[in-house]
């Protein structure tokens, strides 16, 4: 190897010979043992496991529609610190098929990292016709005892120390309490140095999730109130009646005024929540930098969505699917995401927020029209430019090539 | 894998580990001469540490992502020249000034301009002297120099030279190869604080100038400070990109999310991969962007197959710097906030690279930090009525050693906060009160992303112990397995983005120059 010749090498000078010196000695009087050890490496991966091999140790129902279930580590792995609002995806297979969800933790950071079987939670509602269809297979599959790959923790949904106020109202509806259930254990627990005022809408009591757990919740710097919008349903002592509204957003925040920056908005459920409280927020004049939102999956309707082409949710189209040099050939409706239309056609695509945001499922798009929703739209500048999208946002309007990454 | 189905060739010519800018100039470089290239990476985006990321729909620098060697489109430099001739589409935008260096203590503040006058005078030699008289023309001269040098090293990248015409026609770079960035100063008699507005990029490199090469010093001085900076208009995962574009349009076959656990090797020779998911792939050159620590620390199969000489190699040298950033996006203008500079040095105490090297080994009490406002380079970019904030300190790994997994939200929010604080100070504004997103990112984080050692940036320390001069006599004698070569900053030409694509092509000639000899 004596004779390799790169073009800029250049060979001994004088004034080098000192330098070559001093690095030669350094190299002769080295170790010769190879005892690698990469102690940055090791904290990275306790911190963001690849994967975390898990049981479920225990379900439990938590309201007529919902089901909170336990899950431990296993297999010599270990839980990882997470932030109170953070998600977990669960890696599952249904009928054969690969399948991946996010669900917010709802259990505490503090309940991960001690204790003598330190554990993780998530409150799961049984899906509505139509939509969650994973979410209504856990709610009626996942038993005790059953194992499962988890990925751990992910997502921005949480209180920021260096940026939010340390009075946070949260607004919530459906399954959107579980990430604020997990920071009141967190406040109870005194390791989250906030004040929380827990605004939970719903259309009657028995839709109410977790509200026996939250309830129990003894702290004053956690308040629960519940917000029943349905026409004649049963309100008790301390409920609101009505939307989250800005009345009710205004009397429960700092000074009653949410224009003075003195209260950071945190807002988790579905998007025509989400929408609905975006809305109210603007009319409050709640600056930008004190509202914080999640957005719960993918949009069940595509045509609700701003700049949908009206009519191509009807069309079926034929995607040609590149992992490697292998190619599929699968059919995608116009109405579903081409992560669903590749669920459904089996082949395996990870996917961690499915809302459009994280990027997980970056996708190559080779050939071919398609659709992304503006809300949620987490894609860079550049992949926009070049074709790259988030499969879990994105719907076909053409037959299409795309590159996915073999799992 | 449940299927059974085949997405690998039987065999590559070439098989990169790692979608760097390294890797991906490599790639590009060696399937254009017609060569089958397969890129493996572990994260799901191209780049390595040029990239980028997304926070509430707003897209934000992930690093120091100022670049050398780009030049002006009329007179490129050898990494932007490079970049034109494959033909990667990427907007250059021309940051407006070199830096502002700012040490209260000190007494030190100034603007430095990167351009030479119509008289052949340094316009940072003009500033220098408006500050610090009677001192024109030492540091005009000593910039001459470090321009001959730049300009030596870039004749160097595409000619080989005979000792006799080093001499003669590169004597600037022959003469001080072998001497330190301080010594050099020193024999040029430059007043102490002029040193420190000259020093002011040394945390570019990560090396105290007492320690650091004169080449390296005068290389980065001469090229920003003559033609200027650029930053591509698509933040530097755009750069990534196009470059990954042009790698598939010259047929590379990139896989993203595919960690290469283990380098196959047989009596010294490596021939293959091994991935995450257990697929065994063949090629017959490997050019890895891990270090060589953790290459021959766990990913040789067998760990037989590594030589004393290879460990003992990668003992003797230092992994760099590694970094701790804090990416803020505030809810005013510069203007409003204060910030009138594109790149900000800060001290907040003495100028002295030894001494702020020195606080790099421990958490916090960093006294020199990197303040830069994207607003000022790419304005376009930016949401209206905000700005795109990083503040960086490059501490050394061992800093981080004793971390703790459930310590490491409040560490990083301590020592965050830490900066932040200090960098209000000196702007006379707090900016945790117009925080709309903020992003700590430790070594850790880097460790997370990119995989490497000890979440090194820099890769080995380019200090007077592992000197550049001294590397080159003896790059080509240091592959102890053959058919296995390098392509990331613990390259030869060491760190930064730009030099990163010069080490990919170092790769790419090294895998040319064992193709000719029959290897």
């Amino acid at each position: 190897m004596k004779k390799l010749k790169i073009k800029g090498f250049f060979k001994d000078i004088t004034g080098s010979m000192r330098v070559s010196k001093r690095r030669n000695a350094s190299i002769k009087n080295a170790s010769p043992v190879n005892d690698y050890k990469d102690p940055i490496k090791e904290l990275a991966l306790e911190l963001h496991p690849v994967v975390t091999h898990v049981i479920v140790k225990k379900v439990e129902d938590v309201s007529p529609t919902a089901r909170k279930f336990t899950f431990v580590a296993i297999d010599g792995d270990k839980l990882p610190p997470f932030e109170a609002g953070q998600y977990v995806s669960l890696d599952l297979e249904i009928d054969g098929k690969k399948a991946y969800r996010p669900y917010s933790i709802s259990s505490a950071p503090f309940q991960a990292r001690s204790g003598e079987e330190p554990f993780f939670e998530i409150t799961v509602r049984n899906g509505r016709p139509g939509q969650g269809y994973v979410s209504s297979y856990i709610y009626a599959n996942l038993k005790e005892g059953m194992k499962l790959e988890a990925h751990l923790p992910y997502g921005q949904f949480h209180i920021e120390p260096l940026r939010d106020s340390k009075n946070i109202v949260a607004l919530a509806g459906g399954s959107g309490i579980t990430p604020f259930y997990s920071m009141a254990q967190e406040i109870a627990h005194g390791t989250l140095d906030v004040d929380l005022t827990i605004l939970y809408g719903s259309v009657s009591h028995d839709d109410i999730i977790l509200e026996k757990q939250i309830q129990a919740i003894h702290c004053p710097r956690v308040k629960f109130i519940n917000v029943i919008s349905g026409e004649g349903a049963k309100l008790l002592p301390g409920d609101e009646k009505g939307f989250i509204s800005r009345d009710i957003i205004k009397k429960y925040s700092v000074d009653q005024d949410p224009s003075n920056g003195k209260t950071t908005y945190f807002v988790c459920g579905p998007l025509p929540m989400y929408l609905f409280i975006n809305k109210e927020l603007e009319a409050l004049k709640v600056p930008y930098r004190r509202i914080r939102m999640e957005v719960f999956g993918s949009t069940p309707d595509v045509t609700k969505n701003e700049g949908y082409p009206a009519g191509k949710e009807k069309e079926v189209y034929k995607i040609t699917v590149k992992r490697g040099i292998h190619e599929d050939i699968i059919d995608a409706k116009g109405s579903e995401t081409i992560q669903n239309a590749m669920e459904r056609a089996g082949i395996p695509h990870e996917t961690r927020c499915r809302s459009g945001a994280c990027g997980w499922c970056r996708t190559k798009v080779e050939k071919g029209e398609f659709f992304v929703p503006s809300v949620g739209d987490g894609r860079r500048a550049a992949d926009k430019e070049y074709g790259y999208v988030h499969a879990c946002a994105t719907y076909p309007l053409s037959d299409m090539v795309i590159k996915i990454e073999i799992e | 894998m449940a299927e059974n189905i085949k997405f690998y060739k039987d065999h590559y010519d070439v098989i990169i580990i790692g979608c760097s800018l390294a890797g991906m100039s490599a790639g590009m470089t060696l399937a254009k001469e017609g060569k089958s290239v397969l890129i493996l990476e572990r994260h799901n985006l191209p780049g390595g540490l040029a990239t980028s990321f997304v926070r509430s729909g707003h897209e934000m620098e992930a690093t120091l992502h100022e670049m050398m060697s780009i030049g002006k489109e009329e007179e490129r430099l050898p990494v932007g020249k490079y970049l034109d001739d494959m033909k990667v589409a990427i907007d250059w935008l021309r940051v407006p000034e070199a830096f502002r260096l700012y040490v209260p203590t000190d007494d030190i503040d100034i603007l430095i301009h990167a351009g030479i006058d119509s008289d052949g005078v340094y316009v940072a030699a003009k500033e220098i002297e408006e500050k610090y008289p009677g001192n024109l023309e030492k540091v005009n001269k000593l910039l001459h120099l470090c321009k001959e040098v730049m300009e030596s090293t870039n004749y160097l990248n595409d000619h080989t030279a005979s000792k006799i015409e080093l001499l003669k026609n590169h004597s600037g770079l022959a003469k001080t190869a072998g001497y330190s960035a301080k010594e050099v100063m020193d024999a040029f008699e430059i007043p102490e604080k002029v040193q420190a507005v000259l020093s002011a990029y040394w945390i570019y490199v990560g090396q105290p100038v007492s320690s650091l090469p004169f080449t390296i010093f005068a290389f980065l001085l001469g090229d920003y400070l003559t033609g200027g900076s650029f930053v591509a208009k698509n933040f530097s995962h755009g750069m990534s990109v196009a470059m990954a574009e042009k790698c598939l349009e010259l047929g590379c076959q990139i896989e993203y999310r595919t960690e290469v656990t283990k380098i196959l090797v047989k009596d010294g020779k490596a021939y293959g991969v091994r991935t995450a998911h257990g697929e065994e792939i063949h090629g017959h050159y490997i050019i890895s962007g891990v270090y060589p620590d953790a290459v021959f620390g766990h990913m040789i199969e067998p760990q037989s197959e590594v030589p004393e000489k290879a460990v003992k190699l990668y003992h003797g040298r230092k992994i760099g710097v590694t970094c701790f950033s804090v990416v803020l996006l505030l809810d005013q203008t510069p203007e409003q906030l204060g910030i009138k500079d594109y790149s900000i040095f800060s001290g907040t105490s003495h100028f002295d690279t030894d001494a702020y090297w020195a606080q790099g080994s421990k958490l916090g009490g960093w006294d020199y930090l990197t303040t830069i406002c994207l607003n000022y380079a790419n304005p376009e970019q930016i949401p209206e009525g905000m700005t795109s904030l990083s503040i960086t300190n490059l501490p050394l790994p061992v800093a981080f050693e004793d971390v703790k997994a459930d310590d490491y939200f409040a560490i990083k929010r301590k020592y965050g906060k830490e900066m932040i604080e200090s960098i209000s100070k000196l702007l006379g504004v707090n900016l945790l009160d117009h925080v709309v997103e903020v992003e700590i990112e430790s070594p850790a984080t880097i460790s997370h992303y990119s995989g490497q050692y000890l979440g090194g940036i820099y890769g080995y320390q380019h200090s007077m112990d592992d000197a550049i001069a001294a590397r080159l006599e003896t790059y080509g004698k240091e592959h102890y397995i053959q058919n296995l070569t390098w392509a990331s900053s613990a390259t030869l030409a060491g760190d930064g983005m730009a030099i990163n694509i010069k080490n990919g092509r170092i790769a790419a000639q090294v895998v040319d120059t064992w193709e000719k000899e029959g290897k």
